[in-house]
């Protein structure tokens, strides 16, 4: 089923920082968001997911940072408690020891509070969150910002592979475009508050358009980094 | 986490025996001879030599400072607060008389500053910047600038005075309790009320909210098990403070009220050069801090075990 929303915007301190914009994203789309810092990814992003609660769609939120994600004060397996309520979905070992080895931090310690653990570990636990209630949609806000290039490049494979024929769509925000490059069919350039360019990923890395998209294919010898 | 509340009490015994020290060494060197204040308030006339001298073997003062203060710190250890140096009798059961009306008033007027800070700061951080909420900072502030001695005589004259609803000073009956705990808790309240408004608006902001709640965590939910704990930290951290506040509160507001207490107690026991009474007021008052601000530490590493990480 077709996720389409229309008119998103946001206006902080008198400055509208997301231009009015309209999405549509089919069932298993795997979309990337990129664009240079303050460009207003992260806006859009939270602007979609807002949207589509309130449409009352499935979407789940892996924010750019785990400091944004979770509670300090809480441990981790509060968190997930949580998570499962909030989704009214009946608490369940299983689907919790599935998803995460997953995400293989299986053997993480579970009664610890956030900071019991390295990032690297506190990011994949809330992908593996966001992944309890199956939703229609991931926004994946800079997945792979805290992990190291090898860890990151593993960590979107076994989100791959878990999400591969279950029809959840995913939206990967990133700055990094050879990072989307590999993980997504279609692109989209963000700048100064709006979407300036989408086209399929080959398309924009063979023909960028805009000044935006340009500059960020001048870059393209990231391509040669594993993720 | 065991460990670090061990180190606690550790502290905490080693803050109560400096506190011990410092209060004997400060009342043995006060300008005058011990001695012949206490015989004078023994005898209440012109007193001889001899006489003089034998009080002083008999408070144990002629042995010199060490000798003194082992004779006190020895019984202490057992829990003997010793005798009075006037009046030679126990020193426990009067402190315990005092305590009882003082222990009364302190706890009244922390529940009453509680039931008052609690409730108006969460009606305040509802609508942040509204007029209830510039309403309640201004009554704080208030409340705050506003001296006890002051504030007791307004309610004096307003509710025993003009209205004649409650009784003023003394401490015969229950109802006596109530104008002395008003003052003090109005005051705690104002201090309070502050903290916890200041707690709750900055867990509000904490990074993490929005998330939870694009997550579908109820704002309920929010507010009960992310909000308050973080707004607590605050306000628990100020508690040993306020606690200061509240003793120092309770001397003064038992003066106004002409109620017995502790803070007469501890007045005419320095009047009277009564060493072992001042000592156990003063140690008692320590105690008091120490257990408070040791529970305080506990509750404050339950919270947020970061604290403790960064200590060990
Ligand atoms: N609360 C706010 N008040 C004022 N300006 C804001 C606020 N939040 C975001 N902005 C501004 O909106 C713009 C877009 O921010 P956004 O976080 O969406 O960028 P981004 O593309 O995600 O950047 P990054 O790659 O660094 O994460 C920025 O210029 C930022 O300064
Ligand atoms: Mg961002």
């Amino acid at each position: 089923m077709t996720l389409s929303v229309s008119g998103l915007g946001a206006v902080r301190s008198g400055r509208t920082i997301l231009h009015p914009t309209s999405l549509e994203i089919a069932s298993g789309d795997r979309i990337g968001l990129v664009g240079a810092s303050g460009s207003g990814k992260s806006t859009l992003g939270h602007a979609l997911i807002d949207d589509l609660r309130a449409q009352g769609r499935g979407v789940a939120h892996v924010p750019q940072s785990p400091d944004e994600a979770l509670d300090p004060l809480r441990s981790l397996e509060f968190h997930w408690n949580e998570a499962e309520l909030a989704l009214k979905a009946p608490p369940d070992a299983d689907r919790r020891k599935r998803l995460l080895s997953a995400l293989k931090i299986a053997g993480g310690d579970l009664g610890k509070r956030p900071w019991g653990w390295s990032r690297g570990m506190q990011q994949r636990f809330v992908i593996a969150m966001a992944l309890i209630g199956s939703p229609e949609l991931i926004v994946l806000d800079e997945p792979t910002s805290a992990l190291d290039p090898v860890i990151a490049a593993d960590t979107m494979d076994l989100l791959e592979s878990h999400l591969n024929g279950t029809g959840t769509a995913t939206l990967l925000i990133t700055h990094d475009l050879g990072l989307a490059a590999r993980r997504v069919s279609r692109l989209m350039v963000m700048d100064e508050g709006r979407v300036v360019e989408a086209a399929s990923t080959q398309d924009l890395l063979e023909c960028p358009r805009t000044g935006a998209a340009k500059s960020l294919c001048a870059h393209r010898s990231w391509l040669a980094v594993p993720c | 986490m065991t460990r670090g509340i061990l180190g606690l009490v550790l502290r905490a015994c080693v803050v109560l025996t400096g506190v011990a020290l410092a209060t004997f060494a400060l009342l043995w060197n006060a300008p005058g001879d011990p001695a012949l204040a206490i015989a004078l308030a023994r005898y209440d006339t012109v007193v001889p030599a001899d006489v003089i001298d034998r009080v002083r073997v008999e408070a144990g003062l002629d042995g010199g400072f060490w000798a003194a203060f082992k004779g006190w710190v020895g019984p202490l250890m057992a829990g003997d607060l010793g005798r009075s140096s006037v009046t030679g009798r126990a020193v426990w059961p009067e402190l315990a008389a005092a305590g009882s009306y003082t222990v009364p008033l302190a706890v009244a007027g922390l529940g009453i500053g509680l039931a008052i800070s609690v409730p108006l700061a969460v009606i305040a951080t509802r609508a942040p910047g509204g007029w209830t909420d510039r309403f309640a900072v201004a009554l704080a502030s208030l409340g705050a600038a506003v001296p006890a001695y002051w504030l007791g005589l307004l309610l004096i004259l307003l509710f025993a005075v003009h209205l004649g609803w409650l009784p003023a000073m003394g401490a015969r009956t229950r109802a006596h309790v109530i104008l002395p705990a008003l003052t003090l808790g109005l005051g705690v309240a104002a201090s309070l009320t502050r903290i916890i408004r200041s707690g709750i608006l900055e867990a509000r902001g904490q990074q993490f909210l929005p998330a939870l709640r694009r997550r579908g965590v109820s704002d309920r939910a929010i507010g009960r098990d992310h909000v308050v704990p973080h707004a607590a930290i605050p306000v628990v951290t100020v508690f040993g403070l306020e606690l200061a506040f509240l003793l120092e509160g309770t001397v003064m507001v038992e003066v106004i009220f002409g109620r017995p207490g502790l803070g007469s107690f501890l007045v005419a026991a320095i009047a009277a050069r009564d060493f072992p009474k001042v000592q156990a007021v003063v140690l008692l008052t320590a105690l008091v801090f120490v257990v408070v601000n040791l529970l305080v530490d506990v509750v404050y590493r339950l919270i947020d075990p970061r604290i403790g990480e960064r200590d060990a």
